[in-house]
Order: structure tokens, then C-alpha cells, then sequence
């Protein structure tokens, strides 16, 4: 189980990142951030980049910033990293207990927010929690920057909407105050999500929710919103019934496949499951902050 | 003739009060692990030293084509590709103890075809480790799909498709064997239970894996051969054979190995790779195994079984007999033949007076990666079968798990079972009640009830289960009418080397360290004997070449084994020290006595001499000696068996070969979320009989150890094949070990019943976990859902299937 | 395909060498340093035998190459024993028996020296809950998570007596 060869470059500004990924598209380059998804999948010779450009000494990347209304996390911010910063606990607190999910503390010591996140593993943690935080995916390129919103960015499974040439830089995630959550199952602690929740919401004075967003891992190639369980919910003071059928909404139309871990019906259980202790723990943090 | 004669070794008197046998002291292995220099395989660099990696098959079952070698050859860095084809003229066959090898043939790579996927095709010998995996990707192989052969129940069929077309059938073995008066015992039952039952295969996966470094003198033609592979002195020519050499010219150095489990026990395919491959280059060729050729084709998977199983039983619970009928996937070759139910045999009855029972087994060939050893070796699985039967005769029956147990208990030793083998000694009684008390049976009894009342489901397993130890080979022959051969003595060797200073050193032969403490056992037993530190006492490893005659580890037998050969050795040392202590004190050897490391004149303790004093004589002032005594104080002792018997001709009786037979009972009380199958732990009690400890914290690690690989196949680990014949798990992701969140803590208790059969009453305990925790576990997921009417019979309880148990019982959300 | 040079500062010991891009730190560490003490186990970043200290964070070393390491301080297990004084988590492990075949050891000894860096009064459950992170596959853990708590303990009044603690 050893790598393939390549050829390896460690540029210190982003220009050069993506002139040298230019310059070698012959040689079906990638970008190695933490290398926790990336490394294992070409010790297995399963991807074979003929060049890697490792982004950690590239300047600008690696910054956490907090502002009135977002958490800008540079790409190549450590997990462990983000974990631990106060700023990101106070900006997106799904992120955190998100974080706290993925892998073990070893990996999360290499592992980078913007590796996972473009990496898109359709059972990863973080893409879900993007997603459900509508959070903003900074790409650089050949033409410039732009912004992708992370409805858009996840297109299937390990496929986004980043070009070849583009490089992740920053995951923007708006300030939400209000409740959050994340679940998941994993075979064992630390392993991959078999289906994980990611839920984020407020609610009113009396208890009414006035905004939810919920999205699922591991059910589909991509991470997916729960809309109609979303919908479901707003405007809603919600009671353990009104939460099952919430559930039940979004649930009636999950196909996931089968796999070792479990069938399609068994995953949509876990869904079922999941999603309820979701929503249940997120309103009561929302209750309890407001 | 049904029966043989019971013969009983005579009994032992065991010394009462002991220094070192039954102290916890730390273990004499530790330091150089702790400093990361344990010296594995992979650690061991020799000059000129090139590696190999194998091509692995992507099909389950394909002709081989062609194989094009030529583009690996010109890599850079390569220095020799060989095919399967190669291989066959270069190797011969594997060494093989399955019925008719011939029609099953195993080599190091596949020849003809491949028969699972994994299954090695080609080798690349190269510089370095990268430079192979290169290379093997430019080696292009055509292969022509067959149809595979998955569901070994299908596989039994007459028109499936062939394995290994000579033996003309996918069936290697089908026997039934009758102990007691089954039909009449099944007649006379008032309650019949019937059950099917399914156990899946897992593995030990140790995280190291296996591997060799061959070195080969062409001056001799002879290899010396470093592996983490055990066991070879015995069977050390059919390796040889392998190689085709004599079995002189082969010298196996032993590696510690990191971690086995069973799974490293006589693993011959690396070694000879690594060999062939030495040979072939001129150089030193080091094979080790990457996790997914051990995860795919180590030859050492778990065993894979459907049980049909009738229960006969008196109204009152008594269980009379047993008929068993299993069929066993076996994957692509059968190494160990059906070995594993001879363990399954040795103690099928479990600890019931059970009268008598029929065994029919079905050894069928798939393609898949072949079984090999897995702590239990097949015992384990018997046990879980039986204890789910116990269980759902209690509940038939309307009674307590405790209740139907005591009525069935042996309590009277030794006991013959039915099958032939002997129940040494044992108190059942003792390991329930402290279990039932560790556990705290009735408080979670009552936690269970008010947590129901919630709609929480609170399960309480209890199984009672038996513990067997020190194997006679009878039980991989007495499955054939012939050979008959003789009983089989597997003996185990120690030299004892007192040096001129009085510093003791214990060699060991096919003993190799793989994670069991053999060093640290030796030392607490030559402590014992001449009152020494055991940390002050050396134990090395002695290759092959110059072994005495060993057997290595397996089937729980070092201990008692090595106990039993320090102790013969150590009587040969003192036998000569008190004949030159009485020579030096002008005294009668028999008015000396052996008093705190030394022989002194009974009553008179300042006529003295201490076991240095008289060393140091005895190696450098011979003269001042007997013509008869020789120089030195070095003593040997081949221990064998101390109680194996022969089966009778028509095999109605196996004879003695697994006596000394330790018990444990296993306790656990689980959480089942029925929502989503998710099963955790709120308590663990384990207590264990393996006569008498010798260190009380090792056994406890290997109770604590063996339960967590219980854990793991309980609940967590499987090595699936998909329909297609694919290996779906080939990497840690897909195979789930329990991490330290997964394993609660276990409170452990022991009960000590000597065996009187082995020095100092030991028996051996190194399995016993994984022999208990599947069946408890299972039983504590069972006895949770049986308020849903739910009970799964099936191994592992992923939340998969036990949700899909749950779905079909009609709790769909 | 090219080498690269790389400086790596291990168990303090400065050294620069030669190494292709795709060699892993792993391998870097035992075939061209010779540390053979952190082990290989599974290669994809599950198991934990290769774990090892990249700037006093524990890091999966079969999951890294080289040269991502370069300048990066390295520690492994060979650093913790200074002559022939055990490190008190060494201690602890051979005192509790925290293991058995020693393979897992070299790993799980660098991360729980990471647990007790960030937290030197850590409770068993935490314990527990951090050394999830490596698998052991002999003990079952229990016997690890005690020696932890009793190299902490050690480690702790060591630090109050002033008394240099090796790491």
C-alpha cells in the first residue's frame, strides 16, 4: 500500500498554486491540503495525481475571522485547529460539534476544513453542515475569485462545482443565532457517518420556529436539505407529534443506497431516527439561549 | 467397540504455598516494546535486502489466461516477477493437513485459476516496496470469469459450478458422528427445540501483519528464514517440502509477532513466497503482508457456519441431547481440514450433563479467502450455538436463564462427555454464583423492569460456557478411518542453562512472543522453582535448526505446556546440584533438602550451599567431582501431552484430547435503541476457571482483550462477500474493531480449581474471552427485544440487522 | 521522478535529507532514519500504530508524506526514554500492563503524551474518549486508560516538586 509517484511543489502564494495546476493539467494534478482523504485513497492507488501542489504554505489560507455576520474559515485551517477557536465556537457552533465527529484528533491535527469540504465525501460531516448553514465557498482560479453557495457547490459523490484549475480557499458561514445540532451514526466512534444530521434554527418568544435548516449525510451521493421537513417546521410551535411528521416528510422520499453498513431501509431508519434527535436537541438549545 | 479406556493420569499433590505462580508482576517482555524495539519483522533489515509485493486476483473465480510479465520486468528497481505458473515449478505445494490435499491442491500463487478475490497471481521482487507496486501494475493478466461460487448452501448443490474441479465436488468433508443413544434420547424428550442459526465470518486482524525475510545460502542450498509466523519445529519438513529442500536445510528464526490471535499460526504462504523469491534473486527477499492482503488473503478467516440444531429436553428442564448438523464455508482451500469442530467436539456439550449427541458437519468449498485460526478455533462458535439453544429452551420452558443452567451442571469430575473427551475439574456453581454477584444480576434485573415500563430495552445476557486448553492433534486425524495413527504427543521443550554466576537462562523453542507473555511465564516458573527474582531470569528463543522437539502456541496450551517442561527441566538441574552440593558438603544426597536457593543438610541449615555456589563449581572445577559428572548446568525437558487417548476404531468415541477444560461465565447488560439497531453497554461482568493462575493480571488482560474481539464480532466485524463473490471489506472503514469507546470495562473475578492433572493445577486461558462474549452479548440483545417478540440468530447483531429483525417482527418506525 | 530535500527535527535531533515526494513520513522515519519504533499497521489512517508528535500534535504519519513534514519538530516513541529512565507513561504501561503484543504501543504511547500535554489531570472516561482515536486490538483498553491516569498522577506531583518531567 504505497503511493504511485508524483511530482510535488509547496508554492507560498495562491497565484502560484494555480499557475502550477495549470501548468501540469497533463499530469491530472490535485491540491493536497491535510492529505486525510487524499493520502489513504492513493496509498490504496485508487488516485494517482501525477502532481500534488500543497497548499499549507500558501499565504491567507489558514486565518479563522469573525465578523457582525459571518465566520470566514480559511481552506487550509486545521480541524483541530477550528475545533478550538473561540471564534469559530461563537460563529458556528455546528461547525464545532460537527468537528467533533470527524475521524479522531490525529487526523484532525492534518485534516483542513476545506480539504473535507472539497474532497465531498456524500457521508462526510462537514458538507452537511455547510449546506445547512448555506455557507459560501470562496474559489480561486485562473479568471479570478468567485463565490459559490454551497447549494451549488456539491454535485456528486467527491464531485463539485470547483474546475480543475480552482483552488477552495475560504468557507464562509453566516452568524445564525438561535439552536444547532449535529448527529450522526458511525460502525464505531470516529468512524464514517452512516447517516449524519446537521440542524440549524431559531425559534420565537413563544416557541415558534421562525427559520430551520436541516441537511442529511450519507443518504445520497450528495448532502442533502431536508426541505419539507424545514417547511414543515417554520412557523410551527413544534410537539413530539408535529416533529415526527416533520420527519416523516422528509423521510418518505429517501432512496439511499444500500451498502455494508446497512440497506436503503435501515438508512432511512437511521434517518428517521436521527433527524428527530436532531430537531429535538437543536430546540432546546434555541429554547434555552433565548 | 464403542468405547476406549479411560486411563487417568495419576493425580498431582500441588505445593500449597507458592512465591511466584500467582503473583501479578510485571511483565519481563515489556521494557524493549515500551521503547518501540521489539524487533518485528518489518524491523529486521539485512544487506542487499530487496521486497516483494503480490499481484492480488480481482476475481472470485476466473481462469487465468495469460499472464504478461514483461513490462514489470523492465521497471525500474525490479529485479525478478514470478508467475503462479512459476511458482508451481519453483515451490511445491503448501503444507496441508485438509482431507485429500490432491483434490484441493494449495500453492503460494494461483496456477491455473484464481479462486477469490485477493487470491495472489504473480510477485514482483524489487528495490524497495514502492518500485514492487509500481511494477505490479504493469503485469497484465487475462482472465476468463467464472461463475462464482458464494452461498455454500448453493455450493452443495449438484450442477453448481466447481471450486477445484478434481475433487468433483464443492463438498471436502460430510460425516456424522453418533455419541449416545440420540434417536432414543429425541423419542423419550417431552420438549423438542429446533433452531437454525448463522454465525458469519470475521478474523483476527492483528495490526500487525504477516511476513518473512529469507536468506538463502546457495553453498548449502538452505534457507534461514525470519517470520512472525509461529509454530514450526513440528511440521518444520512439510515447510521444507514446500521449498523443496531437506528438512536440515531449513532454519525458521521466530519473530515476535505483533499480535495474532491465532491468525499467524502456521502461516506458510509468505515464508515460502519470501523464500522462492531469495532464491531466485541471490538476495535477502523480505514479504510482508499490507493490510489489504490481510484483510483478503491471509488464509486465516474466522469461521463461517449454518447450524440446524434440535434441543431434546424433560419437562423440567433437563437437557438430554443434542443434534447438530452444520455446514461451514470454508472459502477456497480447508489448511487446518475441520479442526475447528474437533474444538467444537472437545466440548459440545458445554458444561451440561448432557447424554448424548450427533454431530454432522459439511466442509464446503467457496471462493472466498480460506479459514484459518481464530482465537476459539471453532469452540467458540459451538459455544454460541449452544447457549442460544439453552435459551430458547428456557423460554420454551417458561424459565429463569440461571434456573435451566443449574439443573444442568456437571458437578462431578473428572467427567467423561459423550464424545470422549474429559472434563478435568471444574465448579460451576462457584463461577455463577460470583458472577451472578460481580454482575449484579437481580439490580439489573429490576433495572431492566422499571426501564421496560419506559420503553427502554434493557437486556441481561448469562451464559455458562466451557474453556478448553492444551489440544492433542488427535482431533485434526479422528475425522478419518485412516490414517489411525498412534496418538500424536505434541511436546513442548525447555533447556535451562544455570551459568557459572547462578544466573538462570530458559530457552524456548517454536515459542515465539505474540503478545502472550511466554518470557515473563517462564520466569515466574523458574522463580518458583529455585527461589530467584523472575525479572533476574534470561529467557531467549532458540530457532528451528537446534529445537528440540515443540509444538508452539495454540489452542491454549503454552502455559501448561511450558509449565510442564520448566518443571522436568528444573528437576534435572536440581538432581545434579544436589549431587554436587552433597559432594561439597560431604553429606548424603538424600539428608539435603532444597531450601530458598540452595541445597542444605535437613536440620542442619548452616551446611549449606546455594545454587551459585555449587554452579560455579560444577563449571569450572569438574575434577573436583565424580568421574561421572560432567561439566555444566544445563538441563533439557521435552514435555508431551500429560493426557490424550486414542478414538475407538468406529469413532462412536474420540478419546482424551482437549482435557483440561476451563469455564467462565460472561454477564454483560445492554441498551438496544430500537430505533436504530444501535446496541451499547451499562455493565460487563466476566468470571473465569482456568485452574490456577500463574499471573492473575496477564490472564485478566487476556479476558479483557478477548471480550473486546468478542465485542467485535458480535457486534461489529464481518468480512462480507457480495453476491458477486466480491470482498466488500478491505479496509478498516468497512471492517469496524471496537475502539476503546465501544468496549466497557469488564469486572472480572476468577475461581481457581487446580486441574490435578497439570504442574501446579494450571490449565490455559488465553481465548476465553472471544469464547464467551459473542454468545453473552447475543444473549443480552435477545433477552432485550424478546418483549418485541424479537430474537436474532444471527452473528454480527449490526443495527442493520437488527433493525431489519425489528421491520420484519412489525416495529417498522 | 525528482527528490526533494527536507529538514526534520526529530526527538530533537536536526537532520536534512533526501526523500521523493511520495515517500510517506513513515517510511522516512524507519528506512532512512532507522526510528523503527513507530510501526506501520494499516496505511490508511485508521489504526494509529504509526502516530507520532508533528509540532506537538499527534499526527496519523502513514497518512503524510514526507514532505509535507519538512520543518517541521518530529517526535516518536525513541524520544521518550531519556537513557535508561523510562518516561512515566512508559512506567505506567509496563506497571498497569497496558500492553500486550506492543505493536499498538509506540502509537498510543505519542498520543496519550499529546493527552496529557493538553490536559495533565485528565478523568478515565476522557481518557477513554481520546484514546478512541488508536486501535489496540490485545487489551481492550482498560489497562491503558488506567496507566494513563497513573502517568498523569506521576507526571502531575512531579511537576509540583519541580522536578523536570522527560516528554
Amino acid at each position: 500500500m504505497k503511493p504511485a509517484a508524483f511530482d510535488y511543489a509547496a508554492p507560498t502564494r495562491l497565484a502560484d498554486a494555480i499557475d502550477l495546476l495549470v501548468a501540469h493539467a497533463d499530469a491530472e494534478p490535485r491540491v493536497l491540503a491535510g492529505g486525510q482523504s487524499l493520502v489513504p485513497l492513493m496509498n490504496f492507488r485508487l488516485a494517482q495525481p501525477g502532481f500534488l501542489v500543497d497548499l499549507q504554505h500558501v499565504d491567507g489560507l489558514s486565518d479563522i475571522r469573525l465578523t457582525d455576520d459571518e465566520l470566514v474559515i480559511g481552506a487550509m485551517v486545521r480541524q483541530s485547529t477550528a475545533e478550538e477557536s473561540a471564534d469559530a465556537a461563537a460563529g458556528a457552533p455546528l461547525l464545532v460539534e460537527a468537528l467533533g465527529h470527524v475521524a479522531h484528533p490525529p487526523i484532525r491535527n492534518s485534516g483542513t476544513i476545506g480539504g473535507s469540504i472539497a474532497h465531498a465525501d456524500p457521508s462526510a460531516e462537514l458538507p452537511a453542515v455547510a449546506l445547512a448553514l448555506d455557507a459560501t465557498m470562496t474559489a480561486a482560479g485562473p479568471g479570478g475569485e468567485r463565490r459559490i453557495p454551497a447549494a451549488e457547490f456539491f454535485r456528486g459523490p467527491f464531485e463539485t462545482a470547483l474546475g480543475p484549475d480552482e483552488i477552495l480557499t475560504e468557507v464562509r458561514l453566516p452568524r445564525r443565532p438561535g439552536g444547532h445540532a449535529f448527529v450522526e451514526h458511525a460502525r464505531t466512534h470516529g468512524g464514517f457517518a452512516v447517516v449524519a444530521v446537521a440542524v440549524d434554527l431559531a425559534v420565537d418568544d413563544a416557541g415558534t420556529v421562525t427559520r430551520a435548516a436541516i441537511a442529511l449525510s450519507g443518504v445520497g451521493p450528495t448532502p442533502i436539505r431536508a426541505t419539507a421537513t424545514e417547511q414543515a417546521l417554520v412557523g410551527t410551535v413544534p410537539d413530539a407529534e408535529s416533529i415526527r411528521s416533520a420527519v416523516a416528510a422528509t423521510v418518505a422520499v429517501l432512496s439511499p443506497a444500500g451498502d455494508v453498513h446497512g440497506s436503503s431501509e435501515t438508512k432511512v431508519d437511521m434517518a428517521r431516527s436521527y433527524l428527530r434527535r436532531g430537531i429535538e436537541l437543536a430546540l432546546d438549545r434555541a429554547a434555552s439561549r433565548r | 467397540m464403542t468405547t476406549v479406556d479411560r486411563p487417568t493420569p495419576p493425580v498431582r499433590t500441588h505445593k500449597a504455598e507458592r512465591t511466584w505462580v500467582g503473583k501479578s508482576i510485571r511483565r519481563v517482555e515489556d521494557p524493549r516494546f515500551l521503547r518501540g524495539r521489539g524487533g518485528y519483522v518489518a524491523d529486521l533489515v539485512l544487506p542487499g535486502m530487496l521486497h516483494a509485493a503480490v499481484l492480488r486476483s480481482p476475481h472470485p473465480h476466473a481462469r487465468i489466461v495469460s499472464i504478461d510479465t514483461s513490462r514489470a520486468e523492465a521497471a525500474p528497481g525490479v529485479h525478478a516477477v514470478v508467475t503462479g505458473a512459476q511458482a508451481a515449478e519453483l515451490t511445491d505445494p503448501l503444507p496441508d493437513f485438509g482431507p485429500n490435499p490432491a483434490a484441493h491442491t494449495w500453492r503460494c500463487l494461483a496456477v491455473d485459476k484464481v479462486r477469490y478475490v485477493g487470491e495472489g497471481v504473480a510477485v514482483v521482487v524489487a528495490d524497495d516496496r514502492y518500485l514492487a507496486e509500481d511494477a505490479l501494475e504493469l503485469i497484465d493478466v487475462e482472465y476468463e470469469p467464472l461463475p462464482p461460487v458464494v452461498d455454500p448452501l448453493a455450493a452443495l448443490a449438484d450442477d453448481a459450478p466447481l471450486v477445484h474441479e478434481p475433487l468433483g465436488s464443492n463438498c471436502a468433508y460430510d460425516r456424522t458422528f453418533e455419541f449416545g443413544d440420540v434417536a432414543g434420547d429425541f423419542e423419550r424428550a417431552d420438549v423438542v427445540v429446533t433452531d437454525q442459526l448463522r454465525w458469519h465470518r470475521s478474523g483476527g486482524q492483528p495490526l500487525e501483519t504477516v511476513g518473512a525475510v529469507a536468506e538463502h545460502d546457495p553453498a548449502t542450498g538452505g534457507f534461514r528464514v525470519h517470520t512472525n509466523s509461529l509454530s514450526f519445529t513440528s511440521y518444520l519438513f512439510m515447510v521444507a517440502t514446500a521449498l523443496k529442500i531437506p528438512a536440515n536445510r531449513l532454519d525458521i528464526v521466530p519473530m515476535p509477532a505483533g499480535g495474532s490471535f491465532g491468525s499467524k499460526l502456521f502461516v506458510t504462504k509468505p515464508l515460502v513466497i519470501a523464500a522462492m523469491c531469495a532464491r531466485l534473486t541471490g538476495r535477502p527477499v523480505r514479504y510482508l503482508e499490507d493490510r489489504v492482503d490481510n484483510m483478503a488473503n491471509c488464509d486465516h478467516h474466522g469461521s463461517d457456519r449454518h447450524y440446524d440444531v434440535r434441543m431434546a429436553l424433560t419437562r423440567d428442564g433437563k437437557i438430554t441431547a443434542i443434534d447438530i448438523d452444520t455446514v461451514d464455508d470454508y472459502g477456497a482451500y480447508i489448511q487446518f481440514g475441520v479442526g475447528h469442530h474437533g474444538n467444537a467436539l472437545a466440548q459440545v456439550v458445554g458444561p451440561y450433563t448432557i447424554g448424548s449427541v450427533r454431530y454432522r458437519v459439511r466442509a464446503v468449498l467457496t471462493n472466498k479467502n480460506q479459514q484459518g485460526a481464530y482465537r476459539g478455533f471453532g469452540s467458540e462458535v459451538n459455544n454460541w450455538m449452544l447457549e442460544q439453544m439453552v435459551d430458547k429452551a428456557a423460554r420454551e420452558l417458561g424459565m429463569d436463564p440461571v434456573e435451566i443452567r443449574r439443573r444442568n451442571f456437571i458437578r462431578s469430575f473428572p467427567h467423561f462427555i459423550p464424545t470422549g473427551n474429559v472434563y478435568d475439574s471444574g465448579d460451576y456453581d462457584a463461577v455463577l454464583d460470583k458472577t451472578l454477584e460481580l454482575g449484579r444480576y437481580e439490580h439489573w434485573r429490576e433495572v431492566q423492569e422499571q426501564a421496560r415500563a419506559e420503553g427502554r430495552y434493557i437486556g441481561i445476557g448469562l451464559i455458562t460456557a466451557q474453556e478448553r486448553s492444551v489440544f492433542s492433534a488427535t482431533e485434526f486425524w479422528f475425522w478419518f478411518d485412516e490414517p489411525g495413527a498412534p496418538v500424536t504427543s505434541m511436546p513442548e521443550s525447555v533447556t535451562l542453562k544455570v551459568d557459572a554466576t547462578g544466573a538462570i537462562t530458559a530457552t524456548l523453542y517454536s515459542c515465539a512472543f505474540w503478545g502472550n507473555s511466554p518470557e515473563t511465564m517462564v520466569a515466574q516458573l523458574v522463580a518458583e522453582e529455585f527461589d530467584c527474582d523472575p525479572h533476574d531470569v534470561s529467557v531467549v528463543y532458540q530457532s528451528s535448526k537446534n529445537g528440540l522437539p515443540a509444538t508452539g502456541p495454540g489452542g491454549s496450551r503454552t502455559t501448561v505446556m511450558l509449565a510442564g517442561a520448566v518443571e522436568g527441566a528444573s528437576a534435572k538441574i536440581k538432581e545434579k546440584a544436589r549431587r554436587a552440593a552433597a559432594h561439597l558438603l560431604e553429606a548424603d544426597p538424600d539428608d539435603l533438602e532444597w531450601r530458598d536457593g540452595g541445597f542444605e543438610v535437613r536440620g542442619v541449615p548452616e551446611k549449606r550451599k546455594t545454587l551459585s555456589e555449587i554452579a560455579i563449581m560444577l563449571h569450572l572445577f569438574k575434577h573436583s567431582f565424580d568421574e561421572d559428572v560432567e561439566s555444566g548446568l544445563e538441563e533439557s525437558k521435552v514435555f508431551d501431552h500429560p493426557y490424550t487417548t486414542m478414538p475407538s476404531a468406529d469413532r462412536k468415541d474420540l478419546g482424551v484430547f482437549y482435557p483440561f477444560m476451563g469455564h467462565a461465565c460472561h454477564l454483560p447488560v445492554v441498551e438496544v435503541d430500537v430505533e436504530t439497531g444501535v446496541v451499547t453497554f451499562l455493565d460487563y461482568a466476566a468470571v473465569h476457571d482456568c485452574g490456577t493462575l500463574v499471573n492473575p493480571r496477564s490472564l485478566a488482560g487476556h479476558i479483557q482483550g478477548g471480550t473486546a474481539q468478542g465485542i467485535g464480532t458480535a457486534l461489529y466485524e464481518e468480512f462480507v462477500y457480495g453476491p458477486d463473490g466480491q470482498l466488500q471489506t478491505t479496509s478498516y472503514l468497512d471492517y469496524p474493531i471496537p475502539t476503546s469507546l465501544e468496549v466497557p470495562e469488564l469486572k472480572i473475578g476468577h475461581v481457581e480449581t487446580p486441574s490435578p492433572w497439570t504442574p501446579h493445577g494450571i490449565k490455559g486461558g488465553g481465548e476465553g474471552g472471544r469464547m464467551m462474549a459473542p454468545a453473552a452479548i447475543n444473549a443480552a440483545v435477545n433477552d432485550a427485544l424478546a418483549p418485541l417478540g424479537v430474537r436474532i440468530t444471527e452473528l454480527p447483531l449490526t443495527p442493520d440487522r437488527i433493525r431489519a429483525a425489528l421491520r420484519a417482527a412489525g416495529h417498522g418506525s | 521522478m525528482s527528490t526533494r530535500e527536507i529538514t526534520l527535527t526529530v526527538n530533537g535531533r536536526r537532520t536534512t535529507l533526501s526523500v521523493e515526494p511520495r515517500k510517506l513520513l513513515v517510511d522516512v522515519l524507519r528506512e532512512d532514519l532507522g526510528l523503527v519504533g513507530t510501526h506501520i499497521g494499516c496505511e490508511h489512517g485508521v489504526c494509529g500504530t504509526c502516530t507520532v508528535l508533528r509540532d506537538g500534535r499527534s499526527i496519523r504519519s502513514c497518512t503524510t508524506f514526507a514532505v509535507q513534514a519538512d520543518g517541521a519538530d518530529i517526535r516518536t516513541v525513541e524520544g521518550l526514554a531519556q537513557g535508561p529512565e523510562l518516561h512515566p507513561l512508559q512506567e505506567a504501561f509496563w506497571e498497569k500492563q497496558g500492553l500486550q503484543c506492543g505493536y499498538c504501543t509506540p502509537g498510543m504511547l505519542m498520543r496519550c503524551v499529546e493527552i496529557l500535554e493538553r490536559d495533565p489531570d485528565p478523568t478515565p472516561q476522557s481518557v477513554r474518549e481520546q484514546i478512541a482515536s488508536n486501535l489496540c486490538r490485545c487489551t481492550g483498553y482498560a489497562t491503558i486508560t488506567e496507566a494513563v491516569c497513573a502517568a498523569a498522577e506521576v507526571m502531575r506531583s512531579g511537576a509540583r516538586a519541580g522536578t523536570e518531567v522527560a516528554s
